[in-house]
């Protein structure tokens, strides 16, 4: 055996081995992942039918862009994934500052916050759409007392998509908000002690500490409900069924449509852009609010 | 620059007493180290002077100024925690400056005085780094940096050296005790650790169970310790202790001897001690020679060689483990005899009670 031969093994023995201890997760992710979305990709590009499918080159594609009701969707999607991930940053650090800090039935509360997340997203659909109603719902009946006429919530289509995405955040808080408090708990408490040594303030210390201290839980917080946000179908289709119109529309509530149409190829060829969407806007994201600042 | 007047400081949590009383008077510009073991109160009572616990009892005054309701930023103090507590995710200029920031002190003052204390420091060259991105004693130097920044009367350190290595360490202590040979300010500071006390202290505290045991310099406390704990904590290896009884009683020195220990004549205080009763003997292993007459013998359990010395591992008669130091690379064996003989001016006797029955200074 030559010298240069004996590093060489080494290698191999070195890559082959463990090799085997992913195959079985390989396997399953192939089969339950890759090759449905090769599939789709491949449909998107077809008109297709249970039965029989015709290669259509990205035809899909041309007409899901010309459509404006499409275009609409997907900017109803990009928008209502932003509102609902920045809300549920604002209102779950808020939440978390005031659930971590020492104030009575502390447990209670954190309890009573996360309670919406266990609950069925239809549930809360069909609950807010009774709550929402423009005139026998509890909220603008409530506001009638104080004199304020509501709005038509999930009628008037200038309001509708914002109004499912306050519920959405008031469904999802409860978890951006335990996402926090454990990033909250988790900076240690020297930090807090030597900034009041320097003379910070309570404001002080949540914009030079806490604030920066708790990016992971932010990162994740914004990664977790941006993804959510672009990908939401079930509370849209509860509340408003993308209606008035179809000015609460989004990608995946036009995609199931399509499909209750008929029309496959071109629903396939929105998931793809729904796919790409995703991972356009959320890949860089990431990066970004994972990025290393020295101190990771 | 400022002393601190501590007058009958108590700190309860609950029912739990961890700080039972504490006098104590600290002079402008003196080095005064907490010891003590580790849940003796002494890190409570730093951060009782630092404003960061409540002081349920006593004054606490810094100067002249009545400090027990200030809040921390307006007691002209800085502390050096034992984390470095350096905000992760600021340059080491903005930790440096992060006080000054707060304080609204001028853009191109803050400047100097951070360049000021890097220069000092010898850390200009780490200003723009993160502290993720220094290693230990580099983040100790910046935490030094961001107390002496604000020009504080009283520095407080919270064992500050525990995270670094044993190298560092003696490095590190070296440079605290040239900064405030420096600085000359009021320094008190925190350890468990007998060794930084005994070499950076003007006047050492020494707790236990939120009591001072004593308080006084480094060989005060080395040579004449008021109590079996501060004579066991101070020194290392730790004194030698043993049971022995008194069998004769004069002026100015008490005869004692007991199973372990042939007749022995210790320089003492005298009152109140009767022949036959018990007193607790103690010498220190660096006072033990070996002496074919020696007063005290024992076997050999175990022989450490450490080059320049020796420590000698022996069981007395009566079963007491005793350490001696001794000169050198002794030709002992593990199991043999071993008399020695101990300076009585060296030895010092305890009443049952622990109290040194030291004699006075002549």
């Amino acid at each position: 055996m030559t010298a240069s031969a004996v590093p060489a093994l080494k290698i191999q023995r070195r890559s082959l081995y463990p090799g085997w201890f992913y195959a079985p997760a390989a396997v399953v992710y192939s089969v339950l992942f890759l090759a449905p979305t090769l599939a789709s990709l491949y449909f998107s590009l077809t008109r297709w039918t249970l039965f029989d499918a015709t290669f259509i080159g990205f035809d899909n594609f041309a007409q899901f862009f010309r459509e404006p009701f499409l275009i609409q969707g997907l900017v109803n999607t990009v928008i209502y994934a932003v509102i609902t991930s920045g809300l549920k940053v604002v209102v779950g650090m808020m939440l978390a500052v005031m659930l971590t800090s020492q104030i009575m039935a502390r447990g209670y509360l954190r309890s009573v916050i996360f309670f919406p997340v266990l609950v069925s997203t239809i549930g809360v659909g069909m609950t807010f759409t009774v709550l929402m109603h423009p005139t026998l719902g509890m909220i603008n009946q409530s506001l009638a007392l104080i004199g304020i006429k509501g709005p038509g919530w999930l009628v008037d289509p200038k309001l509708a998509l914002f109004s499912v995405a306050l519920v959405d955040v008031w469904k999802g808080v409860g978890l951006a908000t335990v996402i926090y408090i454990a990033g909250l708990v988790a900076i240690p408490k020297d930090y807090y002690e030597a900034a009041r040594i320097d003379g910070a303030t309570k404001l002080q210390n949540f914009f030079y500490v806490t604030l920066p201290l708790s990016r992971p839980a932010t990162a994740t917080v914004i990664t977790l409900s941006f993804i959510g946000g672009l990908r939401t179908f079930d509370l849209i289709w509860a509340m408003t069924k993308g209606g008035p119109g179809f000015a609460s529309d989004t990608v995946a509530s036009v995609i199931y449509k399509q499909y209750q149409a008929g029309f496959y190829g071109l629903s396939t060829a929105g998931n793809v852009v729904l796919f790409i969407l995703i991972a356009v806007l959320v890949v860089p994201l990431t990066m970004f609010l994972n990025r290393k600042q020295g101190f990771e | 620059m400022a002393g601190l007047e501590l007058k009958n400081i108590q700190k309860t949590y609950g029912k739990v007493e961890v700080i039972k009383g504490v006098d104590l008077t600290i002079k402008d510009g003196e080095f005064v180290v907490f010891v003590g073991p580790s849940g003796c109160g002494k890190s409570t009572l730093l951060r009782m002077i630092a404003g960061l616990e409540d002081i349920t009892g006593g004054e606490l005054y810094i100067g002249d100024k009545l400090c027990n309701d200030v809040e921390p930023r307006d007691r002209s103090i800085a502390m050096v925690f034992q984390s470095y507590a350096l905000y992760p995710h600021m340059t080491v200029y903005d930790n440096v400056g992060f006080g000054l920031k707060l304080a609204k002190t001028p853009k191109d003052v803050r400047d100097q005085k951070i360049r000021e204390a890097a220069r000092i420091l010898k850390m200009e060259h780490l200003l723009d780094r993160k502290p993720g991105q220094l290693s230990g004693g580099q983040r100790q130097r910046v935490a030094i940096g961001r107390a002496i920044v604000r020009k504080p009367e009283v520095f407080l350190f919270d064992e500050p050296l525990s995270n670094l290595d044993a190298a560092l360490r003696v490095d590190t202590r070296m440079e605290i005790a040239k900064l405030h040979a420096d600085l000359g300010a009021t320094m008190v500071y925190v350890t468990h650790d007998q060794v930084e006390a005994m070499t950076l202290a003007d006047k050492i505290v020494v707790l236990d169970a939120g009591v001072v045991q004593q308080v006084g310099s480094p060989i005060e406390l080395y040579q004449r310790p008021t109590n079996l704990f501060v004579a066991g904590f101070i020194g290392s290896p730790k004194m030698n202790f043993v049971e022995v009884t008194v069998e004769a009683v004069d002026a100015d020195s008490i005869t004692v001897t007991s199973k372990d220990v042939a007749s022995l004549r210790v320089p003492a205080r005298t009152e109140g001690v009767d022949v036959n009763s018990l007193l607790t003997l103690g010498i220190r292993p660096h006072d033990l020679l070996p002496a074919n007459s020696g007063a005290i013998v024992g076997r050999v359990s175990l022989v450490e060689r450490l080059g320049n010395e020796t420590i000698v591992n022996i069981e007395l008669a009566s079963g007491a483990p005793w350490l001696a130091v001794l000169d050198g690379d002794q030709a002992l064996r593990v199991g043999e005899s071993l008399a020695l003989a101990a300076e009585p001016a060296k030895a010092i006797l305890f009443d049952k009670d622990g109290k040194a029955l030291l004699a006075p200074i002549a």
